[in-house]
């Protein structure tokens, strides 16, 4: 191959002065996650219980087309906010997101600090917020598909398919809980991660910790509970928390008797300490080495 | 702020300190066009010196201006003006190099298109145009080296700072990353700064060095001018008792360095008559053997300098 095989032309463009310098990172982050190796697959299964919740509104809705086949004295399905919190925060759904985390963000922060690319990034007009925006923006894209993309269409379905909006004028408040929950699930979800991601160089371990501690989080829980019998121990388990902070959105009662501020309390520490990590494996590599 | 025309860094009493380790003492310079050689010892503050060129770093004191931007406040501006090839191998996996260098240049704030066909130019101009498609995790070290080089250049800087080159590179690699650099330097009207311990490198592609020694600028100069030291070099072979006549010597203002092969290289203060080197090793009962004068390079200067200095 020999040098030059072209020459260097001058380029006569104007550089531009970013104000969102994360969208770039966020765009190439998505695009790697399709590339890799199974994910497809694992994307298009975790949208499975949302064509079941789909199913299950047409059914409420055509009751009279299936008596032949429903029990007779069968509770019919009600869809209220209740129904939506199960789909937000089913255990396929939230074990759905973990998986996809392994492909898209275990290796977001991982990576580069195995590569040494953060001064590739910093040596370019980039804030450090911009990096860690743009690096949760790829996690936060995901899991508002998982959750607040599906949520919206099931409320619109349901209008659809009763006809009427008397689901919104019931529940007027449905909608904006749908996108409270799904924009803090993604934002704890983006700390979640992006935390794990940064604490270890190598992907495979950041994908173990990510999958580990939502796995571990919950038997230890159960253990927990079956040692000490008090629901409290449930706020060890990061589905729990999950579940405890979405109810009092909802007007359901929570899965556990626990006030559910505690639960948000665990998953804003969560948050913090993943802003907190990531501001100092940051510093660390750029700044001082 | 526009950008400067004639000086390209300046910089005024710069100091930086790790901790209670003073990495950078009150160093001045002002850099113009063509390439300049960054030269020093391990520890000499050249790292830290680039990365407050680059922003990364906050000096303790004193004031600079690269492009005409000032490193303290206008650093994006700078950023944006510079391109960095650093010192590491440092990639981002799982991509090809036109993926690579099209999104640095995008992050350097070119439009995405134009990132796109600027990273085909570029990618050809350093030799990987048959290989841009490439996953970078199959590059030997040569190729990542140019992968670096081609990053820095995607957003056409008008200023390049490269770090360490051809570090890791075999000898027709070296040859190719130099003979790039060369060109850039020479004809595409694009200021290189070089850091490098390889000094025949930076005496091949520079016009003019600094060479930094315990944070402090020891030289600094155009090569051309560098060479007319305030020494003389004189190669030189002795017989019979040389420890007294080295110390000696050394007492004489002398600097001496004995190569492998007991070649003694003498660097004489340039006002020092040598007939007064003859006498002394007639009382020392020392015979000289060889003594000629000797073309000084940077090797030469380095060592003077640092020695100096040290």
């Amino acid at each position: 191959m020999s040098i030059r095989e072209k020459g260097y032309h001058r380029w006569d463009g104007r550089l531009e002065e970013r104000r969102r310098g994360w969208k770039p990172i966020a765009r190439l982050g998505i695009r790697l996650a399709f590339k890799r190796k199974h994910f497809k697959f694992a994307f298009s299964l975790s949208f499975l219980p949302a064509f079941v919740f789909l199913a299950g509104i047409y059914l409420s809705e055509r009751l009279q087309d299936f008596e032949g086949i429903v029990r007779k004295g069968a509770m019919p399905l009600r869809v209220v906010p209740g129904y939506f919190l199960s789909y937000l925060t089913a255990d396929f759904v939230l074990f759905m997101t973990v998986v996809l985390l392994i492909f898209c963000a275990a290796g977001l922060v991982a990576d580069d600090l195995k590569h040494n690319a953060l001064q590739l990034y910093f040596a370019r007009p980039l804030a450090k917020r911009d990096y860690v925006l743009g690096k949760a923006a790829v996690v936060m894209f995901f899991v508002l598909l998982l959750t607040l993309v599906p949520g919206l269409l099931l409320v619109v379905f349901k209008i659809v398919f009763s006809g009427s909006f008397g689901l919104l004028r019931d529940h007027p408040g449905l909608p904006l809980a749908i996108v409270v929950y799904s924009a803090a699930a993604a934002v704890f979800f983006a700390s979640y991660s992006l935390l794990l991601s940064s604490l270890s160089r190598n992907r495979r371990t950041a994908s173990f910790l990510i999958f580990g501690i939502y796995v571990f989080s919950d038997m230890l829980a159960e253990i927990l509970r079956g040692i000490f019998r008090t629901p409290y121990v449930g706020l060890v388990s990061v589905k729990t928390n999950l579940k405890l902070a979405a109810a009092p959105l909802f007007g359901t009662k929570p899965v556990l008797e626990v006030p559910s501020v505690y639960a948000f309390v665990v998953l804003a520490a969560v948050v913090a300490a993943g802003a907190w990590v990531m501001n100092r494996r940051i510093r660390g590599v750029t700044i001082i080495k | 702020m526009s950008a400067g025309k004639t000086v390209d860094i300046e910089l005024k009493d710069i100091a930086y300190s790790y901790g209670p380790i003073e990495a950078l003492r009150g160093v001045s310079l002002s850099l113009g066009a063509g390439a300049t050689g960054l030269l020093g010892p391990n520890g000499a503050g050249k790292s830290t010196l680039l990365r407050i060129l680059l922003g990364f770093l906050e000096p303790d004191s004193g004031e600079g201006r690269v492009l005409g931007y000032d490193i303290r406040f206008e650093r994006d501006d700078i950023r944006r003006r510079v391109g960095y090839m650093p010192e590491d191998d440092c990639l981002l996996p799982g991509m090809d190099a036109v993926t690579f260098t099209s999104y640095l240049g995008e992050l350097a704030g070119m439009p995405r298109q134009e990132a796109m066909k600027r990273a085909h130019d570029v990618l050809f101009y350093v030799g990987l145009g048959e290989a841009r498609y490439r996953f970078l995790e199959t590059y030997s070290a040569g190729m990542k080296q140019r992968l670096k080089l081609a990053q820095a250049l995607v957003h056409d800087p008008p200023l390049l700072f490269l770090d360490e080159p051809t570090a890791n590179l075999d000898p027709r690699g070296r040859t190719d990353i130099l003979e790039l650099i060369a060109d850039i330097a020479a004809k595409k009207d694009i200021r290189v700064l070089i850091s490098s311990h390889i000094l025949s490198d930076i005496e091949s592609v520079c016009s003019q060095a600094v060479i930094l020694n315990k944070g402090r600028v020891a030289a600094l100069g155009r090569l051309a001018d560098l060479r007319q030291p305030n020494f003389n070099l004189f190669e030189m072979r002795v017989k019979g008792g040389s420890g007294k006549f080295l110390k000696d010597l050394t007492g004489l203002g002398c600097r001496v360095e004995e190569t492998e092969d007991g070649l003694l290289r003498v660097f004489m203060p340039v006002g020092l008559d040598r007939k007064k080197v003859f006498r002394l090793a007639a009382e020392d009962r020392t015979q000289i053997r060889h003594f000629l004068p000797s073309r000084t390079s940077l090797e030469d200067l380095f060592a003077q300098s640092v020695g100096v200095e040290g």
